[in-house]
């Protein structure tokens, strides 16, 4: 049976968020049991006129490639994905999995090696992202495991996941384009400022946004969307800040973050659960320990965290802030074979000032 | 839930078939379908040392493509797709799929065009695994859609295709050594044969092999196998051939065909069910009309037609005569993007002459 719900999110995607061009290389990406979903993606690209590479893979492979693996396999890049990092026009991305948690019990040390053998193709990637000459998109499955982490039925999850992807609204390409509107104005405002000071309970952080620009996120790079967000300077970062959402990783879960920064470094981090594996990311590299995004999620059709970074960092009244890799487009220069976002939220209590005045307060902009 | 016959299997691919090693940058191509063996070969390729590497395809996006796609997506040719070709060690293909007739009602041009499109990709891969710089394997995964067109359930057709593979011996790597060395023997007679004649009800068809390589097909390169081979020479194959199973080509079934060949070309081909499919793929280019390949099925833990030409081609007491492209290994310089392997039944009554002398009788070789 064929939802019809899943050809409409196809079009946003291939329509609207790639923008695909006839005769533009489209890789698609996803795990196999995102069958609808890319089925629809792969009849969509073809209708557009593009050229599709469908990349499918089998969820519980990472599992056995980490079991197995020897070192000379960690250390491994693929030239069939260097070549196709150079070459492919436009990527979508679509996540989804059986179990969250198959990673859980993987030596972190594998997986940072692993990260550290892909900084290079991540680099190229971002490289060729800023220059404009590709486009990305990444989405989301609706599929169990997510509902599960969710706490909600498959259908209910489903209807989240669509929601959010305004994929229940008549013309959604439009809704995102009025959103892209909105959120414009905000971005013209902030790109003003100079300083940046959050403050909400157990935190009070700092941070310079000089000279650097405010994004966009209008549902082209990420579907679901719904956030603006920048680079910090990155030796700015100054104070504390406790979170109030789990951070995930890769099927991992750390409560209760807290982290204290000196000239923009994290110089103490500590955890309620998974504080091991909080240390291990930040010793990854240098630029782990530093911030490469600041955010403002603006999505307020997703009202709950439901362990997803993808939702969680666009849950309408929440900040969250990436260790490692900063995106160029925001001016940001931090090198890192990470990119961790951790979510805040501000709805309740929460204020930002931009150089001094309060710009949001308790979830919303008070421009 | 785990077949550990599955573990077996994977091992004869990874070593036997491929004779994986570290380093090697390994494909694994095939349908999403095929899952439990395809884990079991990504895991043992790993245990190798090998980078595994998988290209998978969903059910019905072989349709939804030909349904879609506009001329200049049919002639596509794909940078990825060569570039892979062009570079890895090793390619295992694990054929799979949840029914085999969902191209029948696509146009066969609208799939001969696209054909067509792989012609430099196919040149690629016959290339450099005839010069030995890329080992590849091709098998298949038991499922339903194999087992229905077989007249089988699936769990008869499991043990069927596991005998075939001998995966039911104790041993399967030393069973396969054993068919290599006795094939070597036909190979050896046939080498020093220059014309070949093949007689049975309705066919009497006579070729040039000289100067040909007979090949050994030993059940590295496809999984079941039992077969020898060559490529005749491009302009003597003269007669008539009747083919007594069914030919199947993308998913078609063509029954009853009957080819007339005149210095090696196709001039006559009647068919008495899918005759415009089979004149639409004798059309697809120059080389599809001259044969690319003569062969003798020799497994005879295969004895029943299951209208899958990786089992049928190697039934034991069969020949086929392949349309399309050649095997460089052997000699033959026929290009195409068709190769289209048609069986007919030697059982009862089929006889070969090398040189003259009779060398195989009722499905069976009488060498002295």
């Amino acid at each position: 049976m064929r939802d019809e719900r899943y050809t409409k999110l196809a079009e946003v995607l291939v329509n609207y968020s790639v923008a695909i061009e006839r005769k533009q290389l489209v890789q698609i990406s996803g795990p196999t049991l995102a069958e609808p979903l890319m089925t629809e993606v792969y009849r969509a690209v073809l209708k557009a006129g593009g050229h599709p590479a469908t990349r499918p893979y089998f969820p519980g492979h990472s599992e056995i490639f980490y079991a197995l693996a020897k070192k000379h396999h960690l250390e491994y890049v693929s030239p069939l994905s260097k070549f196709e990092t150079e070459r492919v026009d436009r990527f979508i991305t679509i996540w989804g999995d059986e179990n969250t948690r198959a990673l859980s019990n993987v030596d972190p040390e594998k997986q940072k090696l692993r990260s550290r053998s892909n900084r290079e193709l991540f680099h190229r990637f971002l490289e060729r992202e800023s220059a404009g000459e590709i486009k990305w998109v990444g989405t989301q499955f609706p599929c169990n495991a997510s509902a599960q982490d969710a706490e909600m039925s498959l259908t209910e999850y489903e209807d989240f996941v669509l929601n959010a992807c305004l994929v229940n609204l008549k013309d959604p390409i439009a809704a995102w384009r009025k959103i892209h509107n909105k959120q414009k104005r905000i971005c013209n405002r902030l790109n003003k400022a100079k300083t940046i000071r959050v403050v909400a309970k157990d935190t009070d952080l700092k941070m310079k946004v000089t000279g650097r620009k405010w994004i966009n996120c209008d549902g082209q790079a990420n579907m679901p969307d719904g956030e603006i967000f920048t680079g910090p300077i990155e030796n700015s970062v100054e104070g504390k800040i406790a979170f109030s959402f789990p951070a995930c990783y890769s099927g991992r879960e750390v409560h209760g973050v807290r982290l204290t920064f000196k000239k923009g470094r994290v110089v103490k981090a500590t955890a309620d659960k998974g504080e091991d594996f909080l240390h291990a990311m930040l010793d990854t590299d240098d630029g782990a320990r530093r911030v490469g995004e600041f955010a403002i999620g603006t999505n307020y059709n997703v009202q709950k965290f439901t362990k997803n970074t993808l939702f969680d960092e666009k849950i309408g009244g929440t900040i969250h802030m990436a260790l490692g890799a900063s995106l160029p487009e925001s001016g940001g220069v931090n090198e890192s074979g990470i990119h961790w976002d951790i979510v805040n939220d501000l709805r309740e209590g929460g204020t930002i000032y931009a150089d001094g005045k309060i710009v949001h307060r308790d979830g919303k902009f008070k421009l | 839930m785990r077949d550990t016959r599955l573990e077996k299997f994977a091992k004869v691919l990874v070593h036997y078939c491929l004779g994986a090693e570290k380093g090697d940058a390994m494909l694994i191509r095939g349908e999403s379908i095929a899952a439990p063996l395809i884990h079991e070969v990504y895991a043992e390729a790993l245990r190798a040392g090998a980078h595994p590497m998988l290209r998978l395809a969903l059910p019905g996006m072989s349709e939804t493509f030909y349904n879609t796609a506009k001329k200049h997506q049919l002639t596509y040719q794909s940078p990825f797709a060569q570039y892979e070709i062009e570079n890895i060690d090793k390619l295992m293909s694990i054929r799979a799929t949840e029914n085999t007739k969902d191209l029948s009602n696509i146009d066969p041009k609208t799939q001969a065009v696209a054909r067509k499109s792989q012609t430099k990709w196919m040149q690629t891969f016959r290339d450099r695994s005839a010069a030995g710089d890329l080992r590849w394997s091709l098998t298949q995964f038991p499922c339903s859609a194999y087992a229905q067109n077989a007249e089988m359930s699936m769990s008869d057709y499991e043990d069927f295709v596991f005998r075939a593979c001998m995966l039911h011996r104790k041993d399967p790597v030393a069973a396969w050594r054993s068919v290599h060395r006795k094939q070597a023997k036909f190979c050896k007679r046939l080498n020093q044969a220059k014309k070949l004649r093949i007689v049975r009800e309705g066919t009497d068809v006579s070729m040039s092999i000289a100067g040909r390589t007979w090949i050994n097909s030993d059940g590295r390169t496809n999984m079941p196998s039992g077969e020898v081979f060559t490529g005749p020479v491009e302009d003597s194959v003269e007669g008539k051939i009747r083919y007594s199973f069914p030919a199947i080509w993308g998913g078609r079934e063509v029954h009853g065909i009957e080819l007339t060949f005149k210095k090696g070309k196709v001039v006559k081909a009647t068919a008495e069910k899918g005759e415009d499919f089979l004149h639409a793929t004798l059309d697809t280019d120059e080389g599809a009309r001259f044969v690319g390949e003569v062969a003798v099925g020799t497994n005879y833990n295969i004895q029943k037609f299951t209208k899958n030409i990786l089992f049928d081609e190697k039934i034991g007491g069969t020949v086929h005569i392949a349309v399309g492209a050649s095997y460089p290994q052997t000699g033959g310089k026929n290009s195409s993007s068709v190769h289209w392997d048609m069986i007919t039944d030697m059982r009862h009554g089929g006889r070969i002459y090398a040189d003259g002398k009779l060398i195989y009788k009722d499905g069976q070789f009488i060498l002295s």
